[in-house]
């Protein structure tokens, strides 16, 4: 070949090797990650969402820090501290900014694609439907994990070395595997929210702000329960007895408590109480303040975001069309 | 009919039409240039869309921008593929017949008519988003002639036809031509220009290239003389007797020796010489043919130049 | 029509059987059943016959109702992925990835087909260079004009080096330099380099300049098959003889010399005569003299591939003239 001196540039045919043609969704998903990787906003973003863990690490290791140098006396901050709450306290803080990640690189994938008209070259390839949906629903998945774990194992790692002696191990001896079942659950629903949304439009941002409408709309109805349930303190407490109310349970009917938790963040923090098994501790402990929600009926929720996975990835099934017919 | 002088368009500082000054008569006109060549631009001129930055343009002697006198003598069939989809086809038509300002009654006599001449009487009446892209040229063309104009425009009209769809459609223009009208083609696809018409309208780069009868235009081409392609089993024989001639510019022998071509300069003396060779020097040729005198290469010499 | 009796050596890269394919209850393909050869092979048929859903069950993404086929040896219904690894589709409409370069584009085509990372980028390089794309190859699918996106759907069809190569209307949209060159591409690569191209296109002249063979197709049923050259021959080889000026004196002297005139156009006459090419010539030669005018060109009369096809379409309908009306 290399004999002649001028060589021959025209076409030549590609004789190497070829995988074999199954499990094609990972190269979808690996570029998927990619592109999204790119993006400058989604590092900007993530960081941000990690702002609470930052907040709670640096308030904690200058209250140890000033707390040893008043020697030997056990802080008090720390032996009240229920410490599976703060994490929960960290991830419900943290659903919108990756509510907003998500909106960042979930939902204009399937979108941007089909005013590009791309499924006819995946679909061209040894590339089927499956293969598709599967690569963009893992690409989000993973990223959105990537998201929420790192800064919540990290806080971890730091609590476990700085405060075992505080009962960080001992409260809940399963605390780790629990925090493990939590952090997909984010990841998960915004992934299949975004793939099945994203199906229905021809342009990322149509499919951006309908998602967008969608949260913000459940987010606006669970605020209002929460209105509905200080009214409900309010009414039934004398004030007096408010000031010394120290984690009242709150009296509201039920039916309100579980609404509550009845929106794109909500169902994610209903499910978290149930697995981490609290119900979560204010924000600024002491007397007065308003009563949280209990836990919601974990069954009943737990269902509720598998169906809605479940239905949202079925929009996307159905939606991404291999085949357009023109009839004469 | 449409006259333009000195007519020059830009956007910005894109250049579209560059000092175009031609005159478009009665016939079938053929628009060619490449892409970017201002074949839309001079499109959009001559039906009022836009004005010219310079110079004028005069449709029967009026200017066709923002006039609505122009406007009923000018039918315009554009490239693009905008419909109100969820109207049939019959519909679509009925109302910009009923747009140019004829009565209700008139507008579907007419829609009638029109639609039996394009071909799409039979299917009108569906709706337009099922319709496929030759049914889409077809309604195009059936709202360009709906108010008989004298003046037609089409912008890539046999996209998407198959070829019966193609050549009903070159017979239909063929028609309206030879009816007095003026009809401007422009199309990129040369041979089905080539079947239409031989009076064409180059552009390139905003700038009027050629305009006149292809083979008028064929001759005066300096650069490349008139080539002659001779089928003959003795082509060294033939160019041997042809080298004599004072006219012949070159020879070529084609790599499988079955042919010789070579390059004239004055055409005339060469035919007028060939019979002789063949009839009386027993020269065998099975055909000779001038294999440059067709729209591709003239479009190829001009553009390249 | 001409139809098996080339075949007899030819190998063939698909067999269609009988395959019935409905699309809800309209049927695109109605018991189809055809061979597809080796070799660069032009696919027509009107609007509707079913040409792009042939295309699509080639490449085993379209259900049949019924029948059987084969591409490359594997069976459409069961070898769908295997058949796409090794065959490339160009698509007639637009489509790219969004929000990649096109060397990005291709090299992912290519990852996809099954190319190992490394392999496809190299490889999108040297397509992306075969066809044409320099420095371009570099910027956004998306800022490209007709011709380039062209080219980017052919480069990402080639990239797994498919041994069988579909192409819709592959010069859709592009100005007449940009079509001859793509024309150029399709034709190098269909012959001397093992790979068999089908090629559907409605521009007839098109698939002359690449395609030996052409298969027709209408309403869903094989029309025909055959070699191109069989198309275009003319029963009893009539002559075009093209002169300066046309000639009613002319046409009457040769009709004394023993021509039949089939038809006339402007310049340009039909005519059969006994005898071979070089003895019609030296014949009309002579009459042209007698009547002192200028014989301007002599052709064995062809028919276009355009004229056959409406003729396999239409039988019965008398083919236009070629050359347009002076």
């Amino acid at each position: 070949m290399a004999s002649t001196p001028i060589a021959d540039l025209s076409y030549r045919n590609y004789d190497g090797q070829l995988e074999a043609p199954t499990f094609r969704w990972w190269v979808v998903a690996k570029m998927s990650m990619r592109m999204a990787i790119k993006k400058r906003g989604f590092w900007v973003w993530s960081c941000i969402s990690a702002y609470w863990y930052l907040i709670l690490g640096a308030i904690y290791y200058f209250v140890d820090v000033l707390g040893q140098q008043s020697a030997g006396q056990v802080n008090f901050i720390f032996a009240s501290t229920v410490w599976k709450d703060k994490f929960l306290d960290a991830f419900s803080i943290s659903q919108m900014l990756l509510f907003i990640v998500a909106l960042l690189i979930g939902v204009g994938t399937i979108a941007n694609d089909n005013r590009a008209n791309a499924l006819l070259v995946y679909l061209s390839k040894p590339c089927t439907k499956a293969d598709y949906l599967i690569g963009k629903w893992v690409a989000i998945f993973l990223l959105l994990l990537a998201v929420t774990a790192v800064p919540a194992l990290l806080f971890y790692a730091y609590c476990f070395m700085s405060f075992r002696q505080y009962g960080f191990v001992t409260q809940d001896p399963a605390f780790f595997w629990k925090l493990l079942c939590i952090l997909p659950i984010p990841a998960a629903l915004h992934a299949s929210l975004c793939l099945g949304i994203s199906s229905l439009f021809k342009q990322g941002r149509l499919a951006g702000a309908t998602y967008a409408a969608v949260y913000f709309l459940t987010l606006s109805f669970t605020k209002a329960m929460q209105v509905i349930i200080v009214i409900n303190w309010v009414d039934e407490m004398p004030r007096q007895a408010r000031r010394h109310a120290v984690n009242a349970a709150s009296h509201a009917p039920e039916l309100v408590q579980s609404l509550f938790y009845g929106s794109v963040d909500g169902i994610q923090i209903g499910l978290a109480k149930v697995i981490l098994g609290t119900n979560g501790t204010p924000m600024f402990p002491g007397n007065g303040s308003p009563p949280i929600p209990h836990a919601p009926n974990g069954l009943v929720f737990g269902a509720i975001y598998l169906m809605v996975c479940a239905l949202s990835i079925l929009v996307a099934w159905t939606r991404v069309r291999a085949v357009e017919v023109v009839t004469s | 009919m449409i006259k333009l002088e000195g007519v020059s368009r830009w956007y910005g500082q894109v250049i579209g039409l560059n000092d175009v000054t031609c005159e478009i008569g009665p016939g079938l006109t053929a628009l060619l240039g490449m892409n970017g060549a201002g074949k839309s631009t001079m499109m959009r001129i001559i039906t009022g869309q836009i004005k010219p930055t310079t110079g004028n343009v005069q449709i029967f002697g009026m200017e066709p921008f923002a006039n609505p006198e122009v406007y009923r003598h000018i039918g315009y069939c554009p490239e693009i593929d905008n419909f109100y989809e969820h109207k049939s086809g019959r519909e679509f038509v009925t109302y910009l017949a009923r747009l140019s300002g004829f009565s209700a009654a008139e507008a579907r006599s007419r829609t009638d008519m029109v639609l039996e001449k394009v071909g799409m009487a039979d299917r009108a009446d569906r709706k337009i988003a099922g319709y496929s892209k030759g049914m889409r040229q077809r309604i195009k063309l059936a709202q360009a002639m709906i108010h008989e104009p004298d003046i037609i425009l089409l912008d890539e009209p046999l996209n998407g036809l198959d070829p019966v769809g193609r050549r009903q459609f070159i017979n239909l223009l063929a028609e309206l031509a030879d009816a007095g009208k003026t009809i401007v083609v422009s199309s990129h696809i040369l041979y089905e220009v080539e079947q239409m018409t031989r009076s064409l309208l180059l552009l390139h780069r905003g700038r009027l290239l050629a305009t006149g009868d292809l083979r008028v235009i064929r001759s005066l081409i300096d650069k490349h003389p008139h080539q002659v392609r001779i089928d003959t089993d003795e082509p060294r024989r033939a160019a041997e007797l042809l080298a004599a001639l004072p006219n012949v510019v070159s020879f070529r022998f084609t790599p499988g020796g079955e042919a010789l071509e070579l390059e004239v300069r004055e055409p005339d003396s060469f035919y007028d010489a060939l019979p002789d060779l063949v009839m009386n020097k027993g020269l065998k040729v099975h055909g000779f043919t001038s294999p440059d005198n067709n729209l591709e290469s003239v479009f190829k010499y001009l553009v390249d130049a | 029509m001409p139809h098996g009796a080339c075949k007899v050596t030819q190998v063939n890269v698909a067999s269609i059987a009988n395959l019935t394919v409905k699309y809800g209850n309209f049927t695109a393909l109605d018991r189809l059943t055809v061979d597809i050869p080796e070799g660069c092979i032009g696919l027509l048929g009107p609007n509707g016959a079913g040409k792009t859903t042939l295309l699509k069950t080639l490449l085993g993404f379209v259900e049949p109702a019924s029948g059987s086929g084969t591409v490359l040896g594997q069976d459409v219904h069961t070898g769908g992925r295997y058949i796409r690894q090794r065959v490339g589709l160009m698509p007639e409409q637009d489509c790219h990835i969004p929000g990649m370069s096109a060397v990005s584009f291709v090299a992912y085509a290519g990852e996809l087909a099954g190319m190992p990372a490394g392999q496809a980028l190299r490889r999108a390089h040297e397509v992306l260079e075969y066809c044409g794309l320099g420095e371009a190859r570099y910027r956004n699918v998306e800022t490209y004009s007709t011709g380039m996106r062209q080219r980017i759907k052919l480069a990402q069809a080639l990239v797994h080096g498919p041994k069988l190569l579909l192409l819709d209307e592959p010069t859709n949209g592009l100005d007449p330099a940009g079509r001859v060159s793509m024309l150029e591409l399709i034709r190098s690569i269909s012959h001397g380099k093992e790979v068999s191209v089908l090629v559907s296109s409605h521009l007839l002249p098109d698939i002359e300049k690449v395609c030996d063979q052409v298969v027709v197709l209408m309403g869903g049923h094989l029309k025909a098959t055959g070699f191109i050259k069989d198309f275009k021959k003319i029963e009893g080889h009539p002559v075009d003889v093209e002169l300066r000026e046309p000639s009613a004196q002319f046409v009457n002297a040769l009709a004394i010399a023993g021509a039949r005139l089939i038809h006339s156009n402007s310049t340009t006459y039909r005519i059969q005569m006994p005898g071979t090419p070089d003895e019609v010539l030296v014949k009309v030669m002579g009459v042209a003299k007698g009547c002192n005018v200028q014989i301007r060109g002599f052709q064995v009369a062809e028919r276009s591939l355009e004229d056959a096809f409406l003729e396999v379409l239409e039988p019965g309908k008398p083919p236009m003239p070629e050359v347009a009306r002076g």
